[in-house]
């Protein structure tokens, strides 16, 4: 039996294309990450998209999607170009607060999650200190998601938005003007901090061993055996149960100590 | 019977069909890179899938295999569809060989473009540069490189190689993700297809290497009748990968790419000696 050419040419073509007709007809066709965050397991709020499980490399168009706050309302909240905030991605928020970050003010995906769970009435437990920026603040409590002592508490958190970012929303040309400007600093301060290792929700144990940090301290931040260095320390966290905000907090310590 | 008497008796060549689909995947994957681009300010192609180019890299799905099956998990920036297309290359290798090397890859189309300006420029010394005892031994460091992208990938859990792969950086000359690394390597790359055909193919490409193991043991082989055969060196001449066709009757060189250049459809003089077929095949 012979193959000529022209066969071989169209089986080249068949088969590549025909696979990715097949796998995406079993859905098995993913180009990226799954902007679908887990939902909550148990009590009232049992199937419900779980605030907690809100990551860096959401848009405010997929928290949209995800949660139904609407991507322009998130804008005015985190002070972000209206006309961004679809694919604007929250792990952009670090940059754009960076200099509040710098004096432990962080404003980031947390408060992002925060802000979804109290606009949309989910539970989310706070592990760790938020902030919220200020129109964030003001839009809960116009739009009567907070009242009262939770309201008060709230403004107690409220901090403006850098003053470089106000004066018009943020844009991505400013927060990469921003990171410009944070790396410049950091390499005039010779800050060692920029270039350390940040937990977020994709970091491995690897990238933690890498920071220097040892097996045996990770195990005892962890409280369990370290599983695969490859894995990803969200992962192992819901899997094995564990808060993701606790474990990361106390891993960030370790790394910070090295 | 001369290769000349042979074309004169009026065998007709078959229009060639490889580089129409070599310049369709190559555009294909520019598209959707620039694309890529787009989609990241906010604008895109509305018809025109969205994917980077990690997604579309049946490469990315080898080196993740360590970390699925240890983990579960894909390599950073690899997803379900760099699987889906790495399963595809390897049916097309286990049909007939190394069919993405020689039709698909954009890297090896834009080696092979390079190639035909170097041959103006070079002349009959095109391909002689690089002496034979030291291109004999070059042609099994792409395994030494498919060796340390797999272990540096397998401890790290990143996509090492991105960091020195000339197709990636081929593809993104104009995003931030280039690597100086990676751009010199393209550039070498470049350079040396001026005097050799597919350099980084024949030594070092590590998805070649990969997919070369496949001439050992595909259905559809290329082979050559010794009895018809005139020993013209056609076929050899033609083998963009060096590959001596005509010390062979069957090609299970590792390099071979499966581009049929050597067959009697295209460069072999004779009729029905250089084919793509089946053991047992019928050999006249």
């Amino acid at each position: 039996m012979k193959m000529k050419s022209w066969m071989l040419g169209a089986a080249a073509v068949a088969i590549m294309f025909g696979s990715v007709l097949i796998s995406d007809a079993l859905g098995y066709w993913q180009t990226e990450s799954t902007k679908t965050p887990a939902v909550i397991t148990t009590g009232e709020f049992a199937g419900e998209a779980d605030p907690a499980d809100i990551r860096g490399s959401y848009s405010f168009g997929d928290v949209e999607a995800a949660f139904g706050v609407r991507a322009k309302v998130l804008a005015e909240a985190f002070g972000v170009d209206p006309a961004d905030a679809e694919s604007f991605q929250l792990k952009s928020l670090e940059t754009v607060y960076e200099a509040l970050a710098e004096v432990g003010t962080e404003v980031g995906t947390g408060s992002v999650r925060y802000f979804v769970a109290l606009y949309t009435g989910l539970p989310y437990a706070l592990t760790e200190e938020v902030y919220l920026p200020q129109p964030a603040v003001d839009l809960l409590i116009k739009e009567g998601k907070v009242a009262g002592e939770a309201a008060e508490a709230l403004k107690a958190i409220a901090v403006e938005i850098p003053a470089a970012k106000t004066g018009g929303a943020v844009t991505e040309e400013s927060t990469e003007q921003s990171s410009a400007d944070a790396a410049a600093s950091g390499e005039a301060e010779g800050d060692a901090s920029l270039e350390g290792l940040l937990i977020k929700g994709k970091t491995t144990f690897r990238e933690v061993l890498d920071a220097g940090v040892s097996e045996a301290d990770l195990e005892r931040a962890l409280g369990a055996e370290m599983p695969n260095p490859l894995t990803v320390i969200k992962t192992f966290c819901t899997e094995q149960g564990l808060d993701f905000e606790t474990v990361k907090t106390a891993l960030q310590a370790l790394v910070e100590a090295e | 019977m001369t290769a000349e008497t042979q074309k004169t008796k009026g065998q007709k060549k078959t229009a060639r069909i490889r580089p129409w689909i070599q310049g369709f995947f190559f555009m294909f994957v520019l598209i959707t890179s620039l694309n890529h681009l787009l989609e990241e300010s906010g604008q895109s192609i509305p018809f025109w899938p969205q994917a980077s180019l990690h997604a579309i890299c049946p490469f990315g799905g080898v080196v993740s295999l360590y970390q699925f099956f240890t983990v579960g998990t894909f390599v950073q920036k690899i997803h379900e569809s760099a699987f889906v297309l790495m399963a595809a290359a390897f049916v097309l290798a286990v049909l007939a060989g190394p069919v993405l090397c020689g039709w698909i890859c954009p890297l090896g189309t834009f080696q092979e473009w390079i190639s035909k300006l170097g041959r103006k420029l070079t002349g009959k010394r095109f391909g002689s540069y690089i002496p034979g005892a030291a291109d004999r031994v070059l042609r099994y460091f792409r395994y030494v490189v498919l060796a340390w992208v797999i272990y540096q990938t397998a401890v790290t859990g990143k996509l090492i190689f991105q960091d020195v792969d000339p197709y990636f950086a081929l593809f993104n000359l104009w995003s931030e993700e280039l690597a100086p690394a990676a751009l010199a390597v393209l550039g070498a790359t470049a350079l040396l297809s001026l005097i050799t055909d597919r350099p980084w193919c024949k030594y070092a490409c590590p998805y070649g290497a990969v997919l070369g193991l496949s001439n050992k043991f595909r259905i559809f082989k290329i082979r050559r009748a010794t009895s018809t055969c005139i020993d013209c060196g056609a076929c050899d001449r033609a083998c963009p990968m060096g590959i001596k066709v005509s010390g062979m009757e069957v090609v299970k060189d590792h390099q071979c790419i499966s581009c049929l250049e050597c067959t009697s459809e295209y460069h072999c003089p004779v009729p029905v000696t250089v084919e793509l077929k089946v053991i047992g095949g019928d050999l006249k």
